[in-house]
């Protein structure tokens, strides 16, 4: 059975690295949507999801990506890939200068924190002016084609996938969700907690500094609010919980269903579509609180690494 | 002197506002024995053992870990050291199989450390159950799963808090002989216990608690006798 999941991830990988060829740039650009959605959640999943420790901010490193890569492209003529990594270094200092103090705290605590990190980032942008534009943003050159942004967007989705991956099957992932389990018994095991939190917490801060600075290349325009929208976590938590949390495909799973549905509804209705998602997420949360996956791997038994 | 004893402690105290849950405690513990330590619901045997774990933090006096000062390091440093402990209330991973378990706290290389996990889940007869998740297995085998884990840290010394607690006949007889075991490879075993037949056919010295204080200590035949136990449990 193993071999055929590879096969079947094998042939999904080359249908998709071959089909900006076959589609049109709608597709495209609804997949780029797609693997940005992926990468979110699943890098959500990391610290939430494996150690349980519910991150309310984690746009915060999605905008702080956006803005290191904007200022580099914009006043230091950087090209948008290398910008873009040090945007994902930027995200992962943030989170160990963060994350040091705030994994000390627990539960409700630790997610108000991060949300006060976000509505902090967002005044700093506002106010220094002159570095980050202030209210007015940062333009920078439109792309001219998309596809090398498909290819950079689905590698980092595939990369932060596959990471997951060899940290479930690991013993290190096993700490972590020992953490989530019972945080003391861990630490009285000989478990070092406060140190696999923070390394969690950077990776899980890396992904999105990365696909933030993508999204500022893609829209070649950012200002506060569109980049440290409270929205963005709470979909990046909704697309990990409706696939399931503390899997590898689950947030997959989310994202691209969720994404698929809200386009489907949107177009058809367009002054309700939120309310029929909110409808959806409602259902899901009473119905599936594992989510998808957890549904499955409860009723046929399925490994926790899937 | 401090070389000779496995575990000392001088007068540590642990407080919470205004309660004194442990009061002036010394004791000393000399390798490849068995203890057992007893009292009155809310003596402080269970803040003792915290405080000896690091899991609360003491107010005055020394903990001391093969001679080294272990007072003041966090639970996971004390548990590196040698010491292991197990939870008056079963405190396993749920969500992780037996088997994952036992191998989450082990460092050592994979293949051995899942050769020595099986070994012992095969001596807390959990064999058959190592896929299974933890969360899914009776009080009774979890009890035994918390016992196998600290195992597998290969601690020297190995705190038990009421491991008799819900566990059945049959199973209590290999847990028992399990302890028995321990010592014969050199361990260092520590009991808190409130079945005073485990407790005084198990150990060889015997530490009461009252208010946080230590009253009395030695053989159980003298603790047995002892007015100030017989006190501290009945009252005049």
């Amino acid at each position: 059975m193993k071999w055929l999941a590879w096969v079947v991830a094998a042939g999904v990988l080359i249908g998709l690295a071959i089909m900006p060829f076959f589609v049109s740039n709608y597709i495209v650009t609804f997949a780029i949507q797609i693997f940005m959605w992926i990468a979110l959640a699943e890098s959500w999943n990391l610290i939430s999801g494996f150690t349980g420790y519910v991150s309310f901010g984690h746009v915060a490193f999605f905008g702080t990506g956006a803005y290191t890569t904007a200022i580099l492209v914009s006043q230091a003529g950087w090209h948008w890939f290398p910008a873009s990594m040090m945007g994902s270094i930027t995200a992962a200092a943030l989170a160990l200068i963060i994350g040091y103090p705030c994994l000390r705290l627990k539960g409700p605590y630790f997610a108000i924190a991060m949300l006060g990190l976000n509505e902090v980032l967002r005044a700093l942008v506002s106010y220094f002016e002159n570095f980050t534009g202030g209210g007015n943003g940062i333009t920078l050159t439109p792309i001219q084609s998309i596809q090398p942004l498909y290819y950079a967007m689905g590698g980092v989705a595939l990369a932060v996938v596959f990471l997951t991956y060899c940290i479930i099957t690991s013993r290190f992932g096993l700490r972590l969700i020992s953490i989530r389990e019972d945080e003391l018994a861990a630490e009285a095991m000989g478990i070092n907690t406060a140190a696999l939190k923070l390394y969690a917490f950077l990776l899980s801060a890396a992904f999105p500094g990365i696909v933030g600075g993508f999204f500022a290349w893609y829209s070649s325009h950012i200002e506060p609010i569109g980049t440290f929208p409270l929205l963005t976590t709470i979909t990046m938590i909704i697309m990990c919980l409706f696939g399931g949390k503390g899997t590898v495909l689950g947030p997959v799973l989310g994202a691209s269903l969720l994404s698929i549905f809200q386009e489907m509804v949107w177009a058809r209705f367009l002054f309700i579509h939120q309310a029929i998602f909110g409808a959806l997420i409602v259902a899901v949360v009473l119905l599936m609180p594992k989510g998808m996956l957890g549904v499955l791997q409860e009723r046929y038994r399925l490994p926790r690494t899937i | 002197m401090l070389d000779n004893f496995i575990l000392e402690l001088r007068d540590v105290t642990k407080r919470f506002g205004g309660v004194t849950a442990v009061n002036r405690c010394s004791l000393r513990l000399a390798p490849g024995k068995i203890y057992g330590l007893i009292g009155p619901n809310g003596s402080g045997k269970t803040t003792l053992f915290n405080c000896i774990t690091g899991l609360e933090v003491r107010e005055e006096g020394e903990i001391r870990f093969r001679g080294e000062r272990i007072d003041g390091l966090r639970p996971h440093q004390v548990t590196r050291r040698g010491i292991g402990r197990t939870f008056q209330v079963i405190r396993i991973f749920p969500e992780l199989t037996a088997l994952e378990n036992l191998l989450v706290v082990t460092w050592s290389p994979f293949d051995g450390a899942l050769r020595r996990a099986r070994e012992l889940l095969e001596l807390v007869t959990l064999d058959r159950l190592q896929d299974e998740y933890a969360g899914n297995l009776s009080y009774g085998q979890q009890k035994l799963l918390e016992f196998a884990r600290i195992l597998m840290t290969d601690p020297d010394l190995i705190l038990l808090d009421e491991p008799a607690a819900g566990v059945n006949r049959t199973l209590l007889n290999e847990l028992l002989q399990a302890i028995r075991n321990l010592r014969s490879q050199g361990k260092t075993v520590f009991i808190v216990e409130h079945d005073m037949k485990v407790i005084m056919d198990l150990s060889e010295k015997i530490f009461v608690l009252n208010y946080g204080e230590n009253i009395a200590e030695g053989p159980p035949e003298v603790i047995q006798a002892d007015e100030r136990v017989i006190e501290a449990y009945f009252g005049r």
